[in-house]
């Protein structure tokens, strides 16, 4: 395989095994993230697309294969170190460039939201507070939340609460953002917020991968489209190629239902 | 079954209760307190990730196994194997065995110094009562934070690891202040629990409030009106007590519906 120089995470013949291999949420699956990438996961429920993406930042733990992530394998426990030694493998340093929003948002309840997006960057990253505060704000203008800082998650809807997610995400800078399902529990007449936040980060450039049901967003934001069924990537290609030329019955036969 | 005189005759010894009423209050206290203490550490034990053998669950070229054997002993902990053992054993046994246990086997050899808390209650009994005490609740303390903490919704953690927090600065920041909301109501009703249960101490003399009835009852052939004033004061320590835990339990949850 040639290395591509744009390359981010590159996924290799990944596994995920459960009870003893009698259910295989992922089957083999390989497939290059390029930066810039905004790859939409499509399929029907019980495919693997949540145990893809919760296996690229290690959420599971994958049974085989393997996911190079800047350079290294973050499903090897044991890593060359820059003296050639072999240390354990810091799975938060490798997290923490990868942001990740949930369906059910997963705001910290017993924190403000301003206190929530500084968190991370202040334990984690030790950036000092007022410029952490002072980042948080900018970010909160962007999606209009700036006035609702210092209001608690509860207090907010459920788009606000989205919306809030993924800037927290932001926050930490990270390369890669996944989104897994991230419109699925909210009310109808708040999904088009969230995409919209969704959409101008795609347009910044930003690498996503994201696991939806939205087709119109896969089809207009998307510059890449995989469909998965029962663990395995079965067809993968422009949103045009997957909507209008679907070549799988499997395919065919999803987005005869879900159009 | 109760007179006037009898009443009169119990009066007499109406210092016994009131020792024995600040007996069981300290003793209580003091059993919640190193009770607490017992069960954080019982609970991070329960909870800890400590897998020795954890090497084993690896084939060669550092995969997780499938299964077998192996997998299952590289899973073992051992911290949480005994924590749980612990657990189970005192909560399996009656308390008045755990104190016998303590008081004559265990320090039954032990020269307690011989001294009278408050100038009145005698140490060397005081002492192995709220040692047993505190084993046993620490044990039922133990199984609340537990609780507490794995009733925190698992997306809570994952969206802190998510943003490259550490387990422990997760633990620190985002499950164990929302889990102490839960926690706080049930450790102090535990408080109301252990002030019954102490009761069973005046078998090995320790002097609370069981131990000035029996006491007031030998010297007076009395035991209804003893009982009656002990009853009273269980009561009168109990019923507020939860009352006052209930109220602020309410206002606490009112404050996370906020
Ligand atoms: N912890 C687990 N134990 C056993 N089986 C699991 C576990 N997690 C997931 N699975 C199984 O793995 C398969 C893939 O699940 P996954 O959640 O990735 O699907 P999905 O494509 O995200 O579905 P949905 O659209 O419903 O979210 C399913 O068959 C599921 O039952
Ligand atoms: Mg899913």
């Amino acid at each position: 395989m040639a290395a591509n120089a744009n390359s981010l995470i590159r996924v290799t013949d990944l596994k995920k095994h459960y009870n003893k291999g009698a259910i295989k949420a992922l089957d083999g699956v390989t497939v290059d993230i390029n930066r810039g990438d905004v790859m939409v996961v499509i399929g029907p429920s019980g495919s693997g697309k949540s145990t893809f993406l919760r296996s690229l930042n290690l959420m599971e733990e994958p049974t085989d294969g393997s996911i190079v992530f800047g350079g290294v394998d973050i499903t090897k426990k044991k890593v060359m170190n820059d003296e050639g030694k072999m240390v354990k493998l810091d799975i938060d340093l490798h997290r923490r460039k990868m942001g990740m929003v949930f369906q059910h948002f997963n705001l910290f309840p017993h924190m403000t939201i301003l206190e929530n997006m500084t968190l991370a960057p202040i334990q984690v990253k030790h950036v000092p507070k007022a410029e952490a505060e002072e980042k948080a704000l900018a970010l909160l203008d962007r999606v209009g939340l700036k006035d609702r800082a210092n209001a608690y998650p509860i207090q907010l809807s459920g788009g606000q609460k989205q919306r809030v997610a993924i800037v927290r995400a932001l926050a930490m800078e990270p390369e890669v953002m996944l989104f897994d399902e991230p419109t699925s529990a909210l009310d109808p007449e708040m999904v088009g917020e969230v995409l919209d936040v969704m959409k101008e980060l795609a347009h910044e450039g930003m690498t996503m991968v994201v696991v939806t049901h939205e087709m119109g967003f896969a089809r207009e934001v998307g510059n890449r489209v995989l469909f998965m069924a029962d663990g395995k990537l079965v067809e993968e290609g422009s949103p045009e190629e997957i909507f209008d030329h679907p070549q799988h019955h499997r395919l065919q036969d999803f987005l005869s239902k879900v159009l | 079954m109760f007179t006037a005189a009898g009443f009169a005759k119990t009066w007499e010894y109406v210092s016994l209760f009131k020792e024995g009423l600040i007996c069981t209050v300290s003793m209580s206290f003091l059993t919640v307190v190193f009770g607490f203490v017992l069960a954080l550490m019982l609970a991070i034990m329960r909870l800890s990730n400590f897998r020795p053998f954890r090497a084993l669950g690896l084939t060669k070229d550092g995969r997780l196994r499938d299964g077998g054997p192996l997998l299952a002993l590289s899973r073992f902990n051992p911290l949480d194997f005994l924590a749980t053992a612990y657990v189970e054993i005192l909560r399996s046994t009656p308390v008045m065995v755990q104190v016998f246990v303590i008081y004559y086997v265990v320090l039954g050899n032990v020269d307690l110094p011989n001294f009278k808390l408050f100038g009145m209650i005698r140490f060397d009994r005081f002492f192995p009562g709220v040692v047993a005490l505190s084993m046993n609740s620490g044990a039922y303390l133990c199984e609340i934070i537990r609780a507490g903490i794995q009733s925190i919704d698992g997306g809570q953690s994952e969206a802190a690891r998510s943003l490259g927090l550490s387990s422990t600065q997760t633990m620190r920041h985002i499950i164990l202040p929302q889990a102490i909301r839960n926690i706080l109501p049930p450790i102090a009703n535990e408080f109301v629990v252990i002030i019954k249960e102490s009761s069973v101490c005046w078998t090995i003399g320790v002097q609370e409030i069981m131990y000035a009835v029996s006491a007031t009852k030998g010297a007076t052939y009395r035991i209804a009106e003893p009982l009656v004033i002990a009853t009273l004061l269980y009561f009168c320590l109990c019923f507020p007590t939860s009352k006052i835990i209930a109220y602020f339990e309410r206002r606490m949850s009112r404050g996370s519906k906020r």
